[in-house]
């Protein structure tokens, strides 16, 4: 089976108001992208390959699902103009649409699902036809059935539409309330209707309240209560003595302290009450303030000093380079591998030459103990698309879930931070380890932190 | 922000529209006024039917007016607060150091109910 998401730009603009810079398709509810919630319901239903289409851009969408692989199915994109009927649609997308059954969802809807449900076998049975329908659009079927069994009683899925901010909160506290295990949700869950990512701080003092979904890079200070049913996003701050209860922090935010948000959706310097529908956009950046990437002069001052640094180590591994590297190469030890690889910026890739040095020989250990295998990569420092010092450069890989690049402080790097501190290449601690040192290492402490880098490859090299 | 007394209740009351906006432009302005307005009465309605916005310069200016009108062994009430500026109060917590009412009238009608001290 395949499912065809059709999706009307007029149908989801309100949200594009309310969250402006977010497609509605990534919007997320209890910290899960829109899109994904649709996604996970179509492989549940058995379907192979995902067509999104729609009469608004979709860029944004095919950045963060690509080719779909990170779910193991196939998502391709299409547009359609306003005014196209289902049928138009079909036709439209008819190379999509052949030979297999269709499940077509269209309309901005919501559809209550429980992961633990055996859809599949129940859409291969299925009659084709309109299934279920909600104000703003329906779930139907195209094709035959493979055997059909009339289901019993209403169908194991539900539909809401999603047509304004109370029914988005609703839909969000609904989850959270009452439909925590229906659904694949972000963050580790050590007991039930508790969910916390990644780099969250949580002072002794702070209360936490189930149930609540706590995203990545949170920092909670002294005294802070989160009530139940909140839904923290990444990147927040919540300042001290404040009170978070019944209510949606979205990504990026900063909420002041003593403040007190009761069943309000906090996004930004932007409040939201989604009983009357009232939003303030706050003046004040004490109380509520978007936090965005502002690193300019932290940034400028690390990449000065890096390219300064690499500039030195260049330098110094001009002469050692030129004379042992065709030596090394002549012997067959100096191989190389180009690969692209994920940078800091989402969406972006550099190809970078990693080389290989087999140390079993004289020249071949003293050039791997001199790092001349990372020499070519000095040159990417002075370019800025390396680092001197920060994460081991992960490898462009389609089956990766959470990207690196969407994690806060991933700066891949000629050296990393692991290396400095001599932990394994390969283990689970490798990752805390390099993840700290890029949210708490500054410039200075990179140059110090190199230093050991180099003294570790050289203290290994002369032991091996 | 006009200011006017109220004379239908058992002790004069001074009833303040607030318009538009309350932010750190006109915030000292509201509190140098209600030192003058102290001087006629100690208990006030503010009138917040037409009030779109208050930063926290202003909620402070408010909050210091009531704490003036405490002094005073008066009180400072709040009516028609709109559901921006509500909200604001309800973030800072403000809204629990005050008495709030639906309408002008209601509010100053507040003030005939309670039993002079």
């Amino acid at each position: 089976m395949k499912t065809l998401l059709v999706i009307r730009e007029q149908e989801s603009a309100w949200l594009l108001d309310q969250f402006p810079g977010i497609h509605p398709l990534l919007v997320p509810i209890c910290n899960k992208p829109f899109i994904e919630f649709l996604v996970d319901f179509a492989i549940l239903a058995g379907s192979e390959a995902l067509r999104i289409v729609s009469d608004g851009g979709l860029r944004d969408v095919e950045l963060y699902c690509a080719n779909g692989s990170r779910w193991g199915v196939e998502i391709s994109y299409g547009n359609i103009n306003p005014a196209d009927d289902t049928y138009t649609v079909i036709e439209k997308n008819r190379r999509f649409c052949l030979k297999e059954r269709i499940m077509i969802i269209s309309g901005f809807l919501f559809i209550r699902y429980d992961k633990k449900s055996d859809y599949t076998s129940l859409f291969a049975s299925l009659q084709s036809g309109e299934l279920l329908r909600c104000p703003h659009g329906s779930i139907s079927l195209t094709g035959d059935a493979a055997s059909v069994i009339s289901p019993a009683g209403t169908l194991p899925f539900s539909l809401v539409a999603l047509d304004s901010i109370g029914k988005y909160y609703e839909l969000s506290m609904e989850i959270l309330r009452s439909g925590l295990n229906k659904y694949v949700l972000p963050g580790y869950s050590s007991e039930a209707d508790c969910y916390i990512g990644r780099n969250v701080i949580i002072p002794k003092s702070a209360e936490i309240q189930k149930p609540v979904i706590i995203g990545n890079n949170v920092q909670l200070l002294a005294n802070t209560v989160i009530h139940a049913n909140s839904v923290i996003g990444s990147n927040v701050i919540i300042d001290r003595d404040s009170v978070i209860s019944g209510s949606i922090v979205m990504d990026n935010t900063y909420i002041g302290e003593h403040l007190e948000v009761e069943n309000k959706i906090a996004a930004g310097n932007l409040l939201i009450d989604p009983e009357s529908g009232s939003s303030i956009i706050m003046e004040d950046p004490h109380l509520l303030t978007a936090m965005t990437p502002s690193r300019v002069a932290g940034t400028l001052l690390r990449r000065v000093v890096h390219t300064f640094a690499a500039t030195i180590l260049i330098l110094i591994q001009l002469l050692p380079w030129l004379l042992l590297r065709p030596i090394v190469g002549m012997q067959g030890k100096w191989k190389r591998k180009r690969e692209p690889y994920y940078t800091a910026l989402a969406g972006k890739n550099v190809t970078l030459t990693s080389t290989y040095i087999e140390s079993n020989g004289s020249l071949s250990t003293l050039a791997k103990t001199l790092a001349l295998d990372r020499f070519s990569l000095l040159f990417k420092v002075l370019s800025g698309e390396l680092a001197l010092i920060g994460n081991k450069p992960v490898r462009v890989n389609a089956s990766i879930r959470l990207l690196p690049n969407r994690v806060a402080g991933y700066r891949p790097a000629v050296f990393s931070y692991a290396e400095a501190e001599d932990w394994p290449e390969f283990c689970i601690d490798t990752e805390i380890v390099e993840h700290y040192y890029a949210v708490h290492s500054n410039p200075m402490k990179d140059i110090s932190m190199t230093q050991k880098a180099i003294f570790h490859r050289t203290y290994q090299n002369h032991c091996t | 922000m006009i200011f006017h007394l109220d004379t239908t209740t058992p002790q004069p009351l001074g009833v303040v529209l607030l318009k538009k906006r309350i932010d750190s432009n006109n915030s000292s302005e509201l509190q140098k006024a209600f030192t003058q307005w102290l001087q006629q009465t100690n208990n006030f309605v503010f009138d917040c039917a037409e009030l779109d916005f208050i930063d926290s310069s202003g909620l402070g200016a408010i909050v210091s007016c009531l704490r003036k009108a405490l002094e005073q062994h008066g009180d400072l009430k709040l009516a028609a607060l709109g559901p921006k500026v509500a909200m604001i109060f309800e973030l800072t917590k403000a809204k629990k150091l005050f008495s709030v009412f639906s309408d002008r009238s209601e509010a100053i009608q507040s003030f005939s109910t309670v039993s002079p001290k």
